[in-house]
């Protein structure tokens, strides 16, 4: 029950559709440094972690540690969302739900796709579940990484996992001619799923940049929690 | 013993089998006057070196066997510890390493970075022991110190910095270049005894320049003055660098290099020189205890003579006056005579005979001094115990033994191996606390328990070298038990009227899970049950814990509430109510549900980049939860949970995956409900073994 009461109130629920998430390709958060990539990023998985899905987060530039602290922030903040949860009951749920999330941390420069192969190689191996979605922080897509996407697009194809990746962007570029941030511009083809996140008065909006019929819808975040602001939609 | 503690260096020497640990410990207490003759260790090439080195440890007992071996150099005492070579026996390591302040890390110049060399640095990283490097052979042909020192970086992430450079290599080797001194140094006379101080040789200068600039600008990173000197231009003293590259070693961000050749006798007393300049001292080390009589809080130890004692019994040996104990002193000072208290059990004991080791030989003394290690003859203990004066309550170590998770059966071959394991099991289980032996009443076998398979195996390895028993052992088993999952109520009438006194009593209540291993709680109300028969009871319920009515796994985690009852004033006793006990645990365990619960394991794999992946799928495949994994340096670590029954065999497993690169550690995490298809086929088990 405090799982399904849990992603209803997920902020992720209402700007891309838990449904959505798993059953997508390639998705992006986008933002420039410091606004909240990763938090949302968090909020997307543990919307999968309370459906009783693995989850993988691969970081580049965290530590394991940072990894799980974020998870346990982004945890507390949805729970703090609907009201009085009992703190055993809340604390027995993340007990539960932490079993099912990995988190790899790689350094940026010796990340290579062959490892994260070969740990979901080892899931048919030992035909366990496969985790639902994977997501990939702190890839430089200011680099050249068609290389690896096109390994991770592999990846996704062969293992019906869905990726999800933070995609820094930069106050001081221009958007592209599509109106998204240059970084998902030149790559757009690659990504059915994108949201962007950037500061408005105090809050943060979440636009949704590429979904289907839910393009362009606007909502506002609470910076200090990345939860919904009541009444979120703008527009 | 000296008081001065900046004079006192704890050291450990650590190296790959065949590096020339021995031949280097050889020439240290030679040239520290400790043995008057060098014995080489004899049959160097060929296959059979590396077991020669082996055996001659053991059979000479100075520098490996003994626990720590004493010698002086330079008006420092220097105690050389045995280093740990399981990095498994988390109790063992830990014991030993909390002994160690620093650790000389010695490198093969041909063959470099070796999988020794890797576990002992990755035992070193995890318990925080600064380290100086000491790269040997530069006489073998292939001889490359240069590589070497690269790969400390590459391999092992170290900072490492060269200190010296080589007089020539290979059968050229002649000596080596101090950078700090900007000396030559050979090593003449017989066995290298006398240090021969020259100019550097004209065609090295600038060479030697080059590296010394090197190091400087490695070591400015420690030390303001030393970086305002560089800037200045300015004179740059010797003393300014050893400072600044003691800071960080003691930091543990650089690793200073020396070079030579043991074998050869060339350039072991520069190392000397540097354990002095570079290791910490007792006083550079912090150290804590816990109180136990406050909460077990942390509290830290000075190093000085006046406080209150504590010293940690670290090692065990059986001697021919019986029990040496090794003890390292870290706070007061231990004196002939003085009372004091093991925290274990709070038993006085009283210091009697104190000696420190000399090679093979044996030093009275009349006291150890903090930040001293030595040994008490005469002192009924186990390893790992804590000694305090009395006043004090600390220990060294926490107190929490866990229960073991694994076990085996063992069988002596014959009635000589017998006697001998008897004195064995006797002595590990008073090494270690995680080790227990008791006899099964029911098939007589003598089982040995402990933390992991690996745990098990040596101490059945060290029955056979040690103590010539020969044993075979059964196959390992998982401490299963079991526990329930819901309330159930009981209400049972335990009746018997066959003749002469009869047997009355009834006890209604019910059973729940809880966090604890047993409770009892007493609700009865207006005398149903008289006060005098509610122990009873307990004791009936509580001896139903030790076998469970599934499967016979001792049970755990049941509340039982009792809150109804009767009784009857001829019939009613003790009995009958342990007899009512019993039946209503009964009763009531069926319908709980009952479940089989496995010990679950905190599995740390610590492996090469490239075998990640495949690691990760080793824990896959055995039910195993990842929890992480994260890359540091070169290497990756994997933390997971894995259940035990699928750990057996694990580390030749590990081996073949990675090429023997990676090396995990096992220890107990906690106690989970088996998933149901492995209930069934534990279930089937238990029911063929116990047809046969």
């Amino acid at each position: 029950m405090l799982k399904k009461d849990l992603n209803l109130r997920s902020p992720v629920e209402k700007i891309i559709g838990i449904d959505n998430i798993s059953s997508s390709h390639f998705g992006a958060v986008l933002s420039r440094a410091g606004v909240g990539k990763t938090r949302f990023l968090v909020q997307v998985a543990l919307t999968q972690l309370l459906r009783d899905e693995k989850i993988v987060h691969v970081s580049l530039e965290d530590s394991m540690e940072k990894i799980n602290l974020r998870y346990n922030e982004g945890y507390t903040n949805l729970v703090d969302s609907i009201g009085y949860v009992d703190p055993q009951k809340a604390l027995r749920l993340w007990e539960d739900l932490n079993l099912n999330k990995v988190g790899i941390s790689y350094n940026e420069a010796s990340f290579d796709t062959a490892k994260i192969r070969d740990y979901l190689n080892s899931f048919h191996k030992a035909q366990l579940p496969m985790p639902a979605i994977m997501i990939i922080d702190g890839l430089n897509f200011d680099d050249d990484v068609t290389e690896i996407l096109e390994e991770l697009k592999a990846l996704n194809q062969e293992f019906a996992i869905s990726i999800w990746f933070a995609m820094r962007s930069h106050r001081d570029e221009a958007l592209g001619r599509d109106g998204f941030p240059v970084q998902l511009e030149t790559r757009q083809a690659l990504f059915d799923k994108a949201v962007f996140l950037q500061p408005e008065n105090n809050k943060i909006q979440a636009i949704v940049l590429k979904d289907g019929k839910n393009t362009n819808q606007k909502f506002l975040l609470e910076p200090a929690t990345m939860m919904l602001q009541e009444m979120g939609v703008t527009q | 013993m000296i008081r001065d503690l900046k004079r006192v260096r704890n050291i450990g020497i650590s190296a790959h089998i065949d590096s020339g640990k021995t031949t280097l410990t050889e020439r240290v207490l030679f040239y520290t006057d400790r043995i008057h003759k060098i014995n080489e260790v004899k049959g160097k090439d060929g296959t059979g070196a590396v077991m020669d080195s082996m055996d001659l440890e053991r059979e000479r007992g100075i520098t490996i066997a003994s626990a720590a071996t004493y010698c002086e150099w330079k008006k420092h005492n220097i105690n050389i510890i045995d280093t740990p070579g399981h990095v498994d026996f988390t109790v063992e390591v830990e014991r030993s390493l909390r002994v160690l302040d620093g650790v000389v890390l010695i490198l093969c110049s041909v063959s470099g970075v070796q999988s020794q060399s890797i576990t002992v640095d990755q035992q070193m990283k995890r318990y925080e022991v600064p380290c100086i490097a000491f790269i040997n052979k530069c006489d073998r042909s292939g001889a490359n110190p240069a590589k070497v020192a690269r790969q400390l970086k590459d391999k092992l992430g170290h900072n490492s910095v060269l200190m010296q450079l080589p007089i020539g290599l290979e059968d050229k080797h002649e000596g080596v270049i101090d950078l700090v001194a900007m000396k030559a140094y050979y090593f003449e006379g017989d066995h290298g005894e006398h240090v021969a101080v020259k100019d550097i040789p004209e065609n090295m200068q600038d060479q030697a320049q080059a590296a010394r600039d090197e190091m400087i600008d490695a070591a400015s990173l420690f030390s303001e003055e030393l970086t305002d000197a560089i800037l200045e231009e300015s004179d740059i003293s010797e003393d300014m660098i050893k400072k600044a590259v003691r800071t960080g070693v003691l930091a543990r961000l650089i690793t200073p290099v020396f070079l030579g050749s043991a074998y050869k006798n060339k350039a072991v007393q520069p190392l000397l020189d540097a354990v002095l300049d570079f290791l910490p001292a007792p006083v550079d080390i912090h150290n804590e205890a816990i109180d136990l009589d406050n909460n077990e809080e942390s509290v830290v130890l000075e190093s000085s003579f006046d406080k209150p004692t504590v010293a940690l019994a670290f090692k065990l040996e059986d001697g021919q006056y019986g029990q040496l104990t090794y003890i390292r002193v870290y706070q007061g000072c231990v004196t002939k005579g003085d009372t004091l208290i093991n925290s274990r059990d709070g038993k006085k004991v009283k210091a009697g005979r104190l000696i420190r080791m000399h090679a093979s030989q044996m030093e009275d003394v009349d006291e150890i001094p903090a930040g001293h290690i030595g040994a008490m003859f005469g002192i009924d203990c186990a390893s790992g115990d804590t000694f305090v004066s009395p006043g004090i309550n600390y220990s060294m170590l926490s107190m929490h033994v866990m229960d073991p998770v694994i076990s085996l059966s063992i069988v002596p071959k014959d009635n000589k191996a017998q006697i001998n394991m008897s004195k064995a099991l006797n002595r590990f289980t008073k090494e270690d606390p995680t080790f227990k032996t008791y006899v099964d009443h029911e098939t007589g076998e003598t089982i040995i328990q402990g933390m992991g398979e690996l745990h098990l195996e040596v101490y059945v390895e060290r029955m056979k070298r040690e103590y010539q028993a020969e044993v075979t052992t059964g196959k390992p088993r998982v401490a299963y038990r079991e526990t329930i999952t819901q309330k159930a109520l009981f209400n049972y009438t335990h009746k018997k009227q066959t003749g002469g006194a009869g047997q009355f009593g009834r006890v209604a209540g019910f059973l729940e899970p809880c966090e604890e291993a047993f409770a009892f709680v007493n609700k009865i109300t207006g005398g149903r049950i008289p006060t005098q028969y509610i122990p009873a009871c307990e004791k009936g319920f509580a001896a139903c814990m030790g076998k469970g009515p599934k499967l016979e796994f001792p049970v755990t985690g049941i509340r039982v509430t009792i809150d109804d009852g009767a009784y009857h004033a001829v019939d009613s006793s003790e009995m009958a109510f342990q007899a009512a006990a019993r039946g209503a645990f009964l009763e009531a365990y069926g319908k709980a549900k009952p479940v089989i619960k496995e010990p679950i394991m905190k599995v740390v794999i610590e492996t090469p980049n490239e075998f990640q992946g495949s690691c990760m799928g080793l824990i896959n495949q055995r039910r195993g939860i990842i929890q992480g994994s994260q890359e540091e340096g070169v290497m990756s670590v994997i933390e997971s949970q894995v259940p035990l029954s699928e750990m057996f065999g694990f580390s030749t497993i590990l081996r073949s995956a990675t090429q023997g690169k990676a090396q995990f550690t096992m220890e107990f995490f906690s106690y989970k409900q088996v998933p149901q298809s492995i209930a069934e086929d534990i279930i089937k088990h238990k029911q063929e073994e116990k047809k046969a």
